[in-house]
């Protein structure tokens, strides 16, 4: 605590902090514009979500209109889709994490180690190119593919005797075609973090280990996955903490009315209830309760995995 | 000499100048969010004459912005702006919404507008049931303007194929299933394939009106009595049609249509367009289409090149059980134009009304509604609009002259004379005159259900679980996901009573009995 | 030890690999191949014919996509729509980059404060009407910017992009501080070319959100001049549904399913062709690694 008589220099103590924050100089420079878009598109919109605490009326502004305290989100409660919704919004994001993570790792391991520059170059563009599709334009594609009446799958399956299914609109299928879609649209996009990553871990490493005799598979297991377990980490603690957004524009395009029971999410019920029905003060408090939830599970995880891998989110 | 010159060429400068600034500000700004007629074509151009003349002699610097496609997409943008308390002028916004908004005070009342626009009034507000759907608390908070025919959708047969196999027109709902099971399985194409169904749909449910399945089987509703959401007869029996027994019977009667297979089996999922795509393939012989998108020439056109030989015919919707019958329901039908509080405070709504009476006769109504004269269109000696003479690119029907005549909803009233130049009779490939109109006229003269009041129903806080949970049980029992039967019916009308059914019926009733619908 | 994984092991598992991306290149090609195919198809009774038609297409025509590409206002909303992605993503880079090294330094004395700042936004999205409310007062409402500012850091690249700057060799970064090299000179000289991969990944993710963006401007944009080109596709595409005066339908003279068809080429086509040009930078000396075996 009590500083040496060092003449010249400072051990410890609010001079040492300011002299480090001095260094750094140029650092706060470059935070001061990404924060004020934080601070004017992030956080001022933050503040005009105390509605979710009030009932709002536009006339009497956010400020103006009177607290209400937790009613909306009582009346969010105790609707009677609230478990399904959560039990839908859930499902989706932890069904699309753990199909959709271990595909585009699997796919990223494959082009990283195939030996045909051809194929690599191929197979990585075309399985990139789906990312670009909005979900609209998905939709086009999967009634081509999946409608009862002329769809291609169907086509098949009834040259081969089959009866045909209608996947859109059968709660049983519905799921899987939501899943299977969007690791379909997705797996090359994320493949190409991951294969950026594998194709940054060091060659001296691969080459040690085939020197001391290990196959591509266990250089595959002891070299490749942990090369690229911080990114794997960072990218499952980011969706973790967006796990209650399952993909607004998906189902928005792709649900109907004979699906919604395993199809209605958060989000969808936010739009139809929230912005369609004009309640705006309900909208703003389940983006809060989605929040909270998010927090959460982010801190716990984001302990979980310093202690287990050794990185995590901040 | 020069000294004078020069002061007096001052002073007219000046003058001139304070002259034009006084005149540029006596301008009203004036923004207009509206429902286009054609939604890909694109506003009016910049050099539209009724800009230039709307500027200069009623003094309105007019902006016009067409609003979303979609409703859901128009919704969310007028909300969004309301909630910023930064709606336009003028905008165009279905009835449901508008409520809320209302009920938000957003919007201003229109009492003072329609005593300064006294042709409008009377050509476009004089129906007094459009009136009080547009009514809050005594106070008309927006323009019920009449566009939107009634009766338009009515049940029509491919004629060619009863003839070919030897069957007539369905009279009632036994006749349906014979005929709909011929269509089915007796190859009426006779193309050697089984690609045909008896009958085609699709969902067109949206709000509390048209809750359930929606337009396309409202008929099979109506042969029950029981077509709308709404039971509107009288005092007494009013409530949801819902709990009616008749009500089980005519979706058990739909689920048989399902489980027949006598529909196209993507019904469910299919949007309008495909539906519309399909019948122009030859997909099906029954359905429950809007008479412009049956027979008009534009939208003939492809179903006449497939099928030249093909007849579609309008028979009386067909009879159920107790000789009831039905096309559809009948409900008001307005476009709402609401205007917005900020606008009255602003002290705009003088040149609103001026703005909306020039559009409402001669100059600006035809303008509007039908371009330019001579050159999108002419007059015959009767004085109809017709494009004799004109050429194809050029007229007012034409792909690119849409954007000219993108504010129709604001101006048509459904005259003679309007009707004539929309609906043109024409030649089809087998030299067959078709009049669209005919088949409008057909579809007006069977029996409707009348449940005009029941437009004014403002729909309840929890509008869309309410929704929600009638439409997709509907659609489980149809389906099969559910079983229908007494119990599970009875469940299913329990469930809505505890997401305030019984509340809703007893606010809509006190609401019809006011305005003087149920006696 | 080296016996046990000999040459037959070497093929077996080559040819494992190239049989599963052979796959994958299946599983994808065969639905993007199938809307080529349909956006060719022409009007015809039996609407879009099935499973041969996906591999050997007998009649076709370019009717869907004149239609689209001749349309009045298409090269306008295709002009909107590049002025957009281009800037939006520059101005996406600048900050994202500036962000992502800034709280990359190990040493920033507040940095767990600055990582959690970001993250709050990130869990708590306040949702479309508040964001709005701010957008409305700023009096962006029907200009380009209020479709490029409010996005314009995504937090998930944000902490992408931390990580990878983390993760270069410290090495590099204080012998650039011996030489006297400041952190602007790090960030703007000698980080970009060795995360080119991460930057340009990130750009293109960037670029994709802007092209494809039509809920912001349908939300924030009036003027009909504004509009970006997935608007337009999406108003043409819906028109067949909602038109009003159904006397006039939409453009017919193609099926739908292969307008449909064709707005999806013409919007996917632009940023499929970009992605193979930039991945050349990829792969430059960086390949080495992995199939060396």
């Amino acid at each position: 605590m009590s500083s040496l008589a060092v003449p010249g220099k400072v051990r410890s103590g609010p001079a040492r902090t300011l002299r480090v924050i001095w260094r750094h100089r140029a650092i706060y420079v470059m935070l001061a514009a990404p924060l004020l878009y934080f601070l004017i598109f992030r956080y001022a919109p933050l503040w005009n979500a105390q509605i979710a605490f009030k009932d709002f009326s536009p006339i009497d502004g956010v400020m103006r209109s009177p607290w209400i305290g937790f009613r909306h989100f009582l009346t969010f409660f105790h609707s009677i889709y609230f478990g399904q919704l959560i039990r839908n919004t859930l499902g989706y994001s932890l069904a699309k994490l753990l199909v959709g993570m271990p595909t585009a790792i699997l796919l990223a391991l494959g082009l990283a180690e195939t030996a045909s520059r051809r194929l690599r170059s191929v197979v990585q563009t075309a399985s990139y190119l789906p990312h670009f599709l909005s979900w609209v334009i998905m939709y086009g594609i999967l009634l081509g593919l999946l409608s009862p009446g002329d769809g291609l799958i169907n086509d098949l399956l009834k040259r081969a005797g089959l009866q045909p299914i209608a996947f859109l609109t059968e709660p049983r299928w519905f799921p899987v075609v939501v899943v299977v879609s969007d690791v379909w649209k997705e797996a090359g996009w994320s493949a190409i973090i991951f294969l950026a990553g594998l194709l940054g871990i060091d060659t001296a490493l691969y080459e040690a280990a085939a020197v001391e005799g290990a196959s591509r598979m266990q250089r595959i297991r002891w070299i490749s996955l942990p090369g690229i377990l911080p990114v794997v980490v960072v990218i499952t603690l980011l969706r973790l903490g967006n796990i209650l957004d399952a993909g607004f524009q998906q189902i928005f395009v792709l649900y109907s009315l004979p699906v919604y029971s395993v199809s209605d999410i958060l989000d969808t019920w936010i739009y139809r209830s929230g912005v369609l029905d004009f309640q705006l003060s309900l909208a703003s408090a389940v983006g809060l309760f989605k929040g909270v939830i998010g927090l959460a599970l982010i801190v716990t995880a984001n302990r979980l995995a310093k202690r287990v891998a050794g990185s995590g989110l901040y | 000499m020069a000294k004078r010159l020069l002061l007096i060429g001052t002073v007219a400068l000046l003058a001139t100048v304070v002259a034009s600034v006084a005149v540029a500000q006596k301008n009203v700004d004036l923004e207009f969010w509206v429902g286009a007629s054609v939604s890909e074509a694109g506003p009016p151009p910049d050099n539209w004459r009724a800009y230039q003349i709307v500027r200069d002699r009623l003094g309105i610097n007019w902006k016009i912005v067409l609003l979303p496609s979609t409703l859901g997409d128009q919704d969310t943008k007028i909300n969004a702006a309301a909630a910023a308390n930064n709606l336009p002028d003028l905008f165009q916004v279905n009835r449901d919404a508008w409520y809320k908004l209302a009920k938000a005070g957003l919007l201003a009342p229109v009492d003072s507008l329609l005593t300064a626009m006294p042709v409008r009034t009377m050509t476009h507000y004089d129906d007094v049931v459009a009136r009080k759907m547009v009514t809050l608390n005594k106070v008309m908070y927006g323009l019920p303007e009449p566009g939107q025919m009634p009766m338009t959708d009515g049940f029509v047969v491919r004629k060619d194929w009863l003839d070919k196999l030897g069957l007539k027109e369905p009279k009632n709902l036994d006749e349906f299933m014979t005929v709909a099971k011929a269509f089915t399985e007796r190859d009426p194409d006779g193309n050697g394939k089984a690609d045909t169904y008896g009958f085609g749909a699709y969902l067109e449910s949206s709000g509390l009106q048209q809750a359930g399945l929606g337009l396309r089987f409202e008929w099979v509703f109506g042969a029950f009595g029981v077509a709308g959401t709404w039971n509107t007869q009288d005092a007494k029996s009013f409530g949801l049609n819902a709990r009616k027994s008749e009500f089980l019977k005519a979706l058990q009667f739909i689920k048989g249509m399902v489980d027949a297979k006598i529909m196209d089996p993507d019904w469910n999922i299919l949007k309008k367009d495909e539906y519309r795509a399909r019948w122009k393939q030859g997909r099906w012989g029954m359905m429950h289409e809007n008479f412009a998108a049956l027979s008009t020439v534009a939208n003939y056109k492809d179903f006449d090149k497939n099928f030249p030989n093909g007849l579609w015919v309008a028979p009386p919707p067909p009879v159920g059980p107790e000789g009831k019958s039905a096309e559809n329901v009948l409900l008001k039908n307005v476009r709402v134009q609401a205007i917005s509080q900020r606008a009255a405070k602003a002290g705009k709504l003088g040149a609103i009304a001026k703005l909306l009476e020039w559009m409402a006769h001669d100059e600006g109504y035809i303008l509007l509604g039908f371009g330019y004269e001579g050159e999108h269109f002419k007059r015959d000696k009767n004085g109809n609009i017709t494009v004799e003479g004109i050429p194809a690119e050029k007229q007012w029907t034409a792909k690119a002259q849409q954007p000219f005549t993108q504010l129709r909803n604001l101006v048509f009233i459904n005259t003679d004379v309007e009707l004539k130049a929309r609906y043109v009779p024409f030649k089809t490939n087998n030299g067959r005159l078709q009049d669209p109109l005919a088949y409008w006229n057909a579809f007006r003269s069977y029996p409707y259900t009348d449940s005009t009041g029941a437009a004014i129903i403002n729909p309840p806080a929890n509008a869309a679980d309410f929704v929600r949970y009638y439409s997709e049980n509907v659609m489980k029992f149809v389906v099969g996901q559910q079983p229908l039967d007494e119990k599970s019916w009875t469940d299913w009308v329990a469930g809505l009573d505890k997401l305030g059914a019984k509340e809703l019926e007893a606010a809509a009733k006190a609401a019809l009995t006011e305005a003087g619908f149920l006696d | 030890m080296a016996r046990r994984f000999g040459a037959r092991y070497e093929v077996g598992f080559q040819v494992a690999v190239d049989a599963f991306l052979a796959l994958v290149l299946a599983v994808v090609a065969v639905p993007l191949l199938r809307v080529i195919v349909t956006s060719v198809a022409p009007l015809s009774p039996e609407g879009i014919p099935g499973f041969a038609f996906l591999v050997t297409p007998w009649r076709w025509t370019f009717e869907a996509y004149r239609q689209l590409l001749g349309h009045r206002s298409f090269l306008n909303a295709a002009y909107i729509s590049v002025v957009v992605t281009i800037g939006g993503t520059a101005l996406n880079l600048v900050l994202t980059m500036l962000l992502a090294y800034a709280l990359s330094v190990r040493t920033l004395p507040g940095r767990p404060f600055f990582s959690f700042l970001i993250l709050v936004p990130f869990l708590f999205n306040p949702g479309l009407i508040p964001t709005y409310l701010v957008v409305t007062r700023l009096g962006l409402i029907d200009k380009l910017w209020a479709i490029i500012l409010p996005t314009a850091i995504n937090i998930t690249n944000t902490f992408i992009m931390r990580n990878f700057f983390a993760a270069l060799p410290e090495e590099l970064k204080e012998a650039a501080r011996m030489d006297g090299a400041g952190d602007w000179h790090i960030v703007l000289r000698i980080i970009p070319p060795l995360a080119r991969p991460i930057i340009l990944t990130i750009g293109l993710y960037y670029a994709v959100g802007h092209w494809n963006e039509f809920f912001a401007p349908i939300l924030y944009l009036n003027n009909a001049k504004l509009q970006p080109l997935p608007v337009l596709l999406r108003n043409i595409l819906l028109a067949a549904n909602l038109n009003e005066y159904v006397e006039y339908d939409a453009y017919s003279a193609a099926p739908v399913q292969a307008l449909k068809a064709a707005s999806v080429i013409i919007t996917t086509l632009p940023m499929a062709l970009i992605y193979p040009w930039i991945q050349r930078y990829f792969t430059k000396g960086t390949l080495a690694g992995g199939i060396k075996g």
